[in-house]
């Protein structure tokens, strides 16, 4: 089997949301035989998951960038070491968390602040006035959502790692309960815990933030 | 089931993800039933959680996905060889049609200017320039001479115009009839003049004339 017919059975597999590890093996062996388009193709796949996965998890999402390019290194090199006992979301994603963790831990890095140029665009979408027309919303409720996420951002964001990291790979990602174990490390009782814990922190940020009525 | 709001609360986050047992979801449901304050508490669970849903997801901006493929690339290709080879394709590669340009450039140029040095050759054999040359005979005219038994060996001086100004007899016969013959070979015979330095020049050689008998 060539390689982009590899690619593309197991695109259509993936895309089916059938990423199993049997549909996946394919794909596992044409990186482990070191394909080009294979790697095209798992990064074409997974990089917007893996970097919006980093960006929630991380203090400061302008270091995302960063790990995500360390996440996909450590994925390439090794993928040998993948023997398919977890999918390959699974897999990427253990990495990406552990990376976001490890990243930053000392002083000079949680002190620094990249310089930014007022000419990026936001990765977040923002949305344009032609783009409210076509929604349906006036100006005033998309100001309204804009300022909620910003606020849920910020919340977010200001919750300790290990809850930051459970609430994100749950309501963000979507993972069951199972995959965030895996991809975690814990045990599928402590992801629970975890879990109603950060949401509940959570709640009480918003509270704090909008006023219990509007949460 | 649950006695009591706080009990409920507690469960809130199993319930949402639809974790908790058909009895504690039963008991839950009694409970928002009659209990107000609970029920809109859930309701904040419930729109945080929509809230959280609804984030906008983070893309990779375009610059960024073109420097990962880079960079990824660049690191996993990260061997000796693989570095040295991707090094000389960077390096030769360059200055590849550059190279070939200058060595062709440069052998047109060798092969016109070598082209332009070479002497062409000569039609005539080369002059001995140097050393002096005798005098020769070029073509000896073919007539009889008795010359007896002994041979007649005669002197005969040329000048740089290749003609022969006289001979003299120093061995040999010399009757008025072998002189007479031989006024008429050396009269008709054609010779090369001596030259010094490649100049024809005035010069006298020794000619031998002897009878050859052939038996047969």
């Amino acid at each position: 089997m060539g390689v982009m017919d590899t690619a593309r059975t197991v695109g259509i597999a993936l895309d089916g949301a059938l990423s199993s590890t049997y549909e996946e093996a394919p794909l596992v062996a044409e990186l482990q035989a070191g394909s080009e388009q294979a790697y095209s193709y798992l990064l074409g796949r997974y990089q917007n998951q893996v970097f919006n996965l980093i960006s929630r998890i991380l203090e400061n999402p302008a270091e995302a960038p960063d790990v995500l390019q360390e996440v996909f290194i450590k994925v390439f090199k090794g993928i040998r070491q993948f023997h398919g006992d977890s999918s390959l979301k699974t897999w990427i994603y253990r990495i990406a968390i552990h990376e976001a963790s490890n990243h930053r831990r000392g002083w000079m890095r949680r002190h620094w602040h990249e310089p930014m140029s007022i000419d990026d665009t936001p990765g977040e979408g923002g949305s344009s006035m032609a783009e409210v027309r076509a929604g349906g919303q006036t100006p005033y409720q998309v100001l309204e959502q804009a300022e909620r996420q910003e606020i849920m951002r910020r919340a977010l964001a200001s919750l300790a790692l290990p809850y930051r990291t459970v609430v994100v790979l749950r309501e963000v990602e979507g993972l069951a309960y199972d995959e965030i174990a895996q991809v975690t490390g814990m045990a599928e009782g402590t992801v629970k815990s975890r879990l109603m814990r950060g949401r509940e922190l959570l709640r009480r940020k918003l509270v704090g933030c909008l006023g219990k009525t509007d949460v | 089931m649950f006695e009591g709001c706080v009990e409920i609360r507690n469960h809130y986050s199993d319930y949402l993800d639809g974790l908790c047992d058909p009895q504690a979801v039963k008991s839950i449901r009694f409970h928002l039933s009659y209990c107000g304050s609970c029920r809109s508490e859930l309701e904040v669970w419930e729109t945080m959680q929509a809230d959280l849903r609804n984030l906008p997801r983070y893309r990779v901006p375009p610059e960024l996905a073109l420097r990962l493929r880079v960079e990824v690339s660049r690191a996993v290709h990260k061997k000796l060889l693989g570095w040295l080879r991707v090094w000389m394709d960077n390096v030769l590669q360059p200055v590849l049609l550059p190279a070939s340009g200058g060595v062709l450039a440069a052998l047109v140029c060798f092969c016109l200017i070598m082209g332009s040095l070479v002497v062409p050759a000569s039609k005539t054999p080369d002059v001995p320039l140097g050393s002096p040359t005798p005098p020769a005979v070029r073509e000896l005219a073919p007539i009889d001479i008795t010359t007896g038994d002994a041979p007649v060996v005669v002197v005969v001086p040329v000048d740089a115009g290749g003609r022969a100004t006289g001979y003299r007899v120093i061995s040999g016969e010399s009757s008025p009839q072998l002189l007479h013959e031989l006024d008429r070979v050396i009269y008709f015979s054609n010779f090369q003049p001596a030259t010094w330095y490649g100049q024809p020049t005035y010069g006298q050689f020794v000619l031998r004339l002897a009878r050859i008998t052939v038996r047969g």
